[in-house]
């Protein structure tokens, strides 16, 4: 009789959860979406009243990779962003120059790393939610997806996190590229070896999934152009664990140089067994997983290792950099943004968490170009950005074939050295004007 | 009994997708259509599943296989051979079967476990191969260029129209289902999923019966990831063919009760609406996943016949009722 009641418990507790999913018992979001009118009411005076303050809550809603294979760079993106978010709150937010006052408030849902409910969510957003802007999830196999139904009904999303070109050459009008795009997330370290080694012999080895594969695919031809010799492309699965066997191809290419990886965890695996395997490459240069701070973590086997960077603190972009290039500067400066970010999350910011950060500072700018928070005004106002931030350069393609195209940053190199106390450091070695330090080569054997 | 009593194992769970496609049309809310396709495109796929699993017996761990290679194969007619959504699906739907029956001849000879290991290499081996294969792009995919809804009247009605097909889709699937279910082919299907063996000692033709079972069982599949990739805009390898979703697949088919016309449909709703009330939930959706493996946990543990199965065990009018 117990097992019966229990049992029936059990099922009834399942059914009415999935009928309160689908029956529109869903919670109203933890961010008023709405525009709220602040009770300031004007005096009734009939002279001189003064100005009423409008408030306007304006809400940016995103998916993020709470669980899954993008959770770490993606929780970094996030709090990039939300510490815009909060600067911005806290200082009054953004008064337009009818004295409206915007601030921002934020929604967002866990897409679990996959595309199965991103479309679902985003479609949450805009309409449950009543988002007026987006940003993207993390990575840009998610962001495809966002992409669609955010072009759908007419929402600006700035993306971050989403590198893919192919993204931008699908004829989307309001979908805005933050990362410099894939295809060249490697011709500058191909640029570095031509200083370092012109005869070096290059083995490409990636993950096979569609950002390596683009970065992979600007690559080569580069390296070509540039005279080197490409002597093994190899492409692994995104859950290898074992680089043995790649590793003997690497080595019976004779390859002097390894450039390629993929995300984070193949990225770290692939150098430790490389430094593992200590087959004599002069020079190391991974996607993704170098430039975050846990890199560190694999002890000797990080050293020397480089790899590109959208951002980094310790060169930073400055103002005095925009004005010698005639461009305008926008935003805190590198070193303001890196100490509220560990004062809030105790951990020096990577590119991730500069790249959230500024994609609220850029939606920020364009509402103050637009002098509104309508969205052809905004949308306006981010075709004609040309700004420059401690990020670095932001203008957009607008050409039709490529609109949101990123075409405006650069990325620079950074490579794990050891500082004079012996602790592993991240010193951004190219370009050479803002390097900190010269490039460790060839990479010497511990 | 009454004509319609005689149908009512049909009608019922046909009644719970009409109610599925018409709830967004009630409330005019798009994000509740788009609930509303995650939990039809659940409920084609596990009843598709249901006629190996439930009514054959055969665990496929891998049965997601189909949903990858018919979308993939009907998306790149309509992406790169302007191909019309039609052709595409009908393409999608007729690779998967062909596939699935040139699988079948091969590993329907074995059974239980080795059976069970087999789909997730034929999984994982299909996985690969499209990696590397460039005409559908290799491991970046194929992506959709936007003007392409332009064709249906814009993106947001053919997300409509997708949500509409997908409902049809189910419809079709459950009623696949229930026609197997009532024949004599159906009946050699159970046989086998009790004592093959004996099955054909009594004159089934087993190795047969499976293979076109498994063909009947992956049709669909490949015509809804045609339908979701359409939907998505673009594919990669890993979206489809996720091996974590074949699992899903056998968790909604024996939640619901295996065997049964109307438990996938259920397990395929509670699963989902499940999962989808979690996600959205401002309690829960920082814990979700935790909460959701605690809920299917206490479900194995107390009702392993399923829903369907534990509430025919209720009372005779069920029995009679639930199909």
């Amino acid at each position: 009789m117990k097992r019966s009641l229990f049992n029936l418990f059990a099922l009834l507790a399942v059914l009415s959860l999935a009928l309160a999913a689908c029956g529109g018992a869903a919670p109203a979001p933890t961010a008023a979406p709405a525009a709220t009118t602040a009770a300031t009411e004007a005096p009734a005076a009939p002279t001189e009243a003064p100005a009423v303050a409008v408030e306007k809550t304006v809400t940016v809603g995103f998916t993020a990779s709470q669980t899954g294979s993008q959770e770490v760079s993606s929780k970094r993106q996030v709090n990039g962003f939300n510490l815009w978010m909060n600067q911005v709150n806290e200082a009054g937010g953004l008064t337009l120059s009818d004295g409206t006052i915007v601030k921002f408030a934020a929604q967002s849902y866990d897409d679990e790393s996959n595309k199965e409910r991103v479309q679902e969510l985003y479609t949450r957003l805009i309409t449950e939610d009543k988002a007026d802007f987006l940003i993207s999830p993390y990575s840009s196999g998610l962001t495809a997806a966002a992409a669609v139904i955010a072009e759908q009904n007419g929402k600006l999303m700035i993306t971050t996190g989403a590198a893919d070109d192919d993204t931008y050459k699908q004829g989307y009008t309001g979908v805005f590229q933050l990362y410099t795009p894939g295809s060249l997330y490697l011709t500058s370290t191909v640029d570095m070896i031509k200083t370092l080694d012109p005869a070096a012999k290059i083995a490409i080895v990636n993950e096979s999934d569609k950002f390596s594969t683009a970065v992979v695919g600007g690559l080569k031809p580069y390296a070509v152009a540039q005279g080197f010799e490409v002597v093994l492309e190899e492409a692994y699965a995104s859950d290898t664990a074992d680089f043995g066997p790649i590793i003997n191809k690497i080595k019976d290419s004779g390859a002097t140089v390894v450039l390629g990886g993929g995300h984070y965890p193949d990225g770290s695996t692939f150098a430790r067994q490389l430094y593992e395997r200590k087959i004599g490459i002069q020079f190391i240069g991974i996607l993704v997983a170098p430039p975050d701070s846990k890199f560190s973590e694999l002890g000797d086997a990080a050293l020397g290792v480089t790899g590109p960077s959208q951002w980094e603190g310790k060169a930073t972009h400055t103002e005095a950099e925009a004005k010698g290039l005639g461009i305008e500067w926008f935003g805190p400066s590198g070193a303001d943004f890196a100490a509220a970010f560990e004062a809030a999350y105790g951990d020096k910011p990577t590119y991730h968490a500069a790249g959230g950060y500024t994609a609220g500072l850029l939606l920020q700018k364009a509402i103050l170009n637009a002098d509104s928070v309508d969205s052809e005004a905004v949308k306006a106002a981010l075709d004609a950005m040309n700004i420059f931030t401690f990020y670095g350069g932001i203008k957009f393609d607008t050409s039709a074939e490529a609109h949101g195209l990123q075409i405006g940053h650069s990325m620079v190199v950074i490579q794990w050295q050891k500082n004079d106390a012996g602790e592993l450091v991240r010193e951004v070695v190219w370009p050479a004007d803002v390097a900190t330090k010269s490039p460790i080569f060839p990479i010497t054997a511990p | 009994m009454r004509n319609w009593q005689k149908y009512i194992g049909i009608i019922i769970p046909l009644l719970v997708v009409a109610g599925l496609m018409l709830y967004p049309t009630v409330t005019g809310k798009a994000a509740a259509r788009e609930t509303a396709f995650t939990i039809l495109k659940a409920i084609a796929l596990a009843s598709s599943l249901n006629i190996l699993l439930g009514y054959t017996g055969y665990v496929s761990f891998g049965h997601i296989v189909f949903f990858g290679f018919g979308g993939y194969v009907g998306f790149y007619l309509l992406s790169s051979q302007g191909a019309s959504l039609w052709i595409a699906i009908l393409a999608g739907g007729l690779s998967s079967g062909i596939l699935a029956f040139l699988l079948g001849k091969a590993i329907l000879r074995l059974r239980g476990a080795y059976f069970a290991l087999a789909t997730i290499g034929v999984n994982e081996a299909m996985k690969a191969f499209i990696n590397n294969f460039d005409l559908f792009g290799g491991p970046t995919g194929i992506t959709l260029n936007f003007k392409t809804y332009l064709a249906y009247g814009g993106a947001s009605k053919a997300l409509e129209m997708a949500f509409f097909i997908v409902g049809g889709l189910a419809c079709l699937a459950i009623i696949m289902s229930y026609v197997i279910r009532t024949s004599k082919f159906g009946l050699g299907l159970l046989a086998i999923r009790e004592n093959e063996d004996a099955a054909e000692v009594m004159g089934v033709i087993a190795p047969d019966a499976k293979t076109w079972a498994y063909v009947l069982s992956a049709i669909i599949p490949g015509m809804i990831g045609v339908l979701f990739f359409f939907k998505n805009g673009n594919v990669e390898p890993h979206d489809a063919f996720p091996l974590h979703a074949s699992i899903e697949l056998l968790v909604m088919v024996m939640l619901g009760g295996q065997g049964t016309v109307l438990g996938p449909i259920l397990g395929a709703f509670a699963y989902q609406g499940m999962r989808g009330y979690l996600v959205t939930s401002d309690f829960f959706k920082d814990i979700q996943l935790s909460v959701s493996g605690a809920l299917l946990l206490i479900i194995v543990l107390f009702i392993p016949a399923g829903a369907v199965g534990w509430l025919r065990k209720r009372s005779e009018l069920l029995r009679r009722v639930l199909a």
